[in-house]
């Protein structure tokens, strides 16, 4: 299945944000809450199984100066191979203005699924947006299948962020890679708020080199990893 | 190719002797403790940390822009202790380079440079800019082991010369890598926060 979905908000004149453009294509189904206020708040729909094996799917989202859009999941992912064993793909872009806040539930990686995702942010000057990630290798008893995940940030062009995870190779296990923990979970706060490094044996938060912070959690089960996640 | 050789050399008087690339950390709470995690610990820094370095080293051989390189290494290095652990290294290797080689390119590195950067305009040929760097990724995290653990040098250095270096290196020469690993930045972070006694930087 191949889908394109599209978002554009941007700032009225009562100083609401306002969804101006929802192009959804199923499987990604951008569900706009009934409210009016600040914060544009969407909801991203999973409305078929997906991602299967040899999906290709693309979502595009644009907020507007003073603009501020909540984009949040609804249930976790599972990451599933499909009957010709094709890869599947994601790829979501972001060109913000004003903010955005994007809360994906976990996402499942199921034995045998092959997921290639990507994340482009460009943001320009006073422009925040915040990234959460949280990935499970295999559901219980279950090995994980491939999945290359990548985030490349950049604030008027210049980078802030570029990370690429692979998961369900030997790094799984090894302690320079995953450490053999079942759940990785990331977030990216690129905002002005300055927050000093900090952590404990598996978290932290740290300050990136071009501004904005990066909070990472490895644990053995979503809760500990949400919950550490959460409270950054 | 003897540049290559010197810099690779343990006795190169860079300082990169004062850096375990994590293993100090990951020995200290038990997760290296024999030849086996010690081989699984090197692999995955090999593949994450040292493919970064060695993709970086290449670029800078091929002639890439250095700025630029600098602030995209940044970008692939969340971690501020490892940030700092690489421009030390490229610092030390700076200040002994500028009297063995002095090069016009070299004047031309940013003050504190990332030390796969230092490493690409000194070797100044791609793929073995790309192998050194690999290399070093791998030998002084080995070589930490042998005194942290008393792990058997023979045994140890067997482990280095299994390693995927070649291939690793190969691969960096092809695109900008942009892999990380997120518990070798976990121990980078704790060993910074680490009270007690260190033996390494890093």
């Amino acid at each position: 299945m191949k889908a394109s979905a599209r978002l554009v908000v941007g700032l009225d004149s009562h100083g609401n944000s306002v969804v101006r453009v929802l192009r959804s294509q199923s499987p990604l189904t951008l569900v706009p809450a009934r409210r009016v206020g600040p914060v544009a708040l969407v909801h991203l729909v999973s409305s078929v199984t997906s991602p299967l094996g040899g999906d290709a799917l693309e979502l595009s989202v644009e907020v507007g100066p003073g603009a501020s859009l909540d984009l949040r999941g609804v249930a976790a992912t599972l990451m599933l191979p499909g009957p010709t064993g094709l890869p599947s793909s994601s790829v979501v872009r972001f060109a913000v203005e004003g903010a955005v806040r994007y809360l994906p539930e976990p996402t499942v990686v199921t034995a045998r699924a092959r997921h290639t995702a990507v994340v482009e942010a460009e943001l320009d000057s006073h422009a925040e947006l915040s990234l959460r990630e949280v990935l499970v290798l295999g559901r219980a008893g279950e090995t994980a299948g491939t999945l290359s995940t990548s985030v490349r940030a950049t604030r008027c062009g210049k980078p802030l962020l570029h990370q690429q995870l692979i998961v369900g190779s030997p790094l799984d296990s090894s302690s320079a890679g995953l450490a053999g923990k079942r759940v990785v979970g990331t977030s990216l706060m690129l905002d002005a708020v300055s927050r000093p490094s900090d952590g404990g044996a598996w978290w932290n938060v740290v300050p990136l080199a071009a501004g904005g912070s990066l909070a990472t959690a490895l644990g053995d089960d979503v809760v500990t990893v949400t919950r550490v996640l959460d409270a950054i | 190719m003897l540049t290559a050789l010197i810099l690779a050399d343990s006795r190169f008087p860079g300082g990169g002797h004062v850096h375990s690339g994590g293993l100090e950390e990951a020995a200290a709470r038990g997760l290296v403790v024999d030849e086996p995690s010690l081989e699984s610990f090197l692999h995955g820094r090999l593949l994450t940390a040292g493919l970064l370095a060695a993709g970086f080293a290449a670029a800078a051989a091929r002639g890439e822009d250095l700025e630029l390189l600098d602030a995209e290494l940044d970008a692939r290095t969340p971690s501020p202790a490892q940030r700092e652990a690489s421009r030390a290294q490229g610092r030390g290797m700076l200040r002994a380079a500028r009297r063995a080689w002095p090069s016009a390119r070299l004047s031309s590195l940013p003050p504190s440079p990332h030390q796969p950067l230092v490493i690409g305009v000194l070797v100044d040929e791609p793929y073995e800019a790309a192998l050194t760097c690999a290399y070093l990724a791998v030998s002084g995290p080995a070589s930490a082991a042998v005194r942290l653990l008393g792990l058997d040098p023979f045994g140890v250095n067997a482990i280095v010369a299994a390693l995927p270096v070649e291939d690793v290196a190969a691969r960096a020469c092809k695109e900008l890598p942009a892999l990380g690993s997120p518990a070798l930045d976990l121990l980078a972070e704790a060993h910074v926060r680490r009270e007690g006694v260190r033996l390494f930087g890093s």
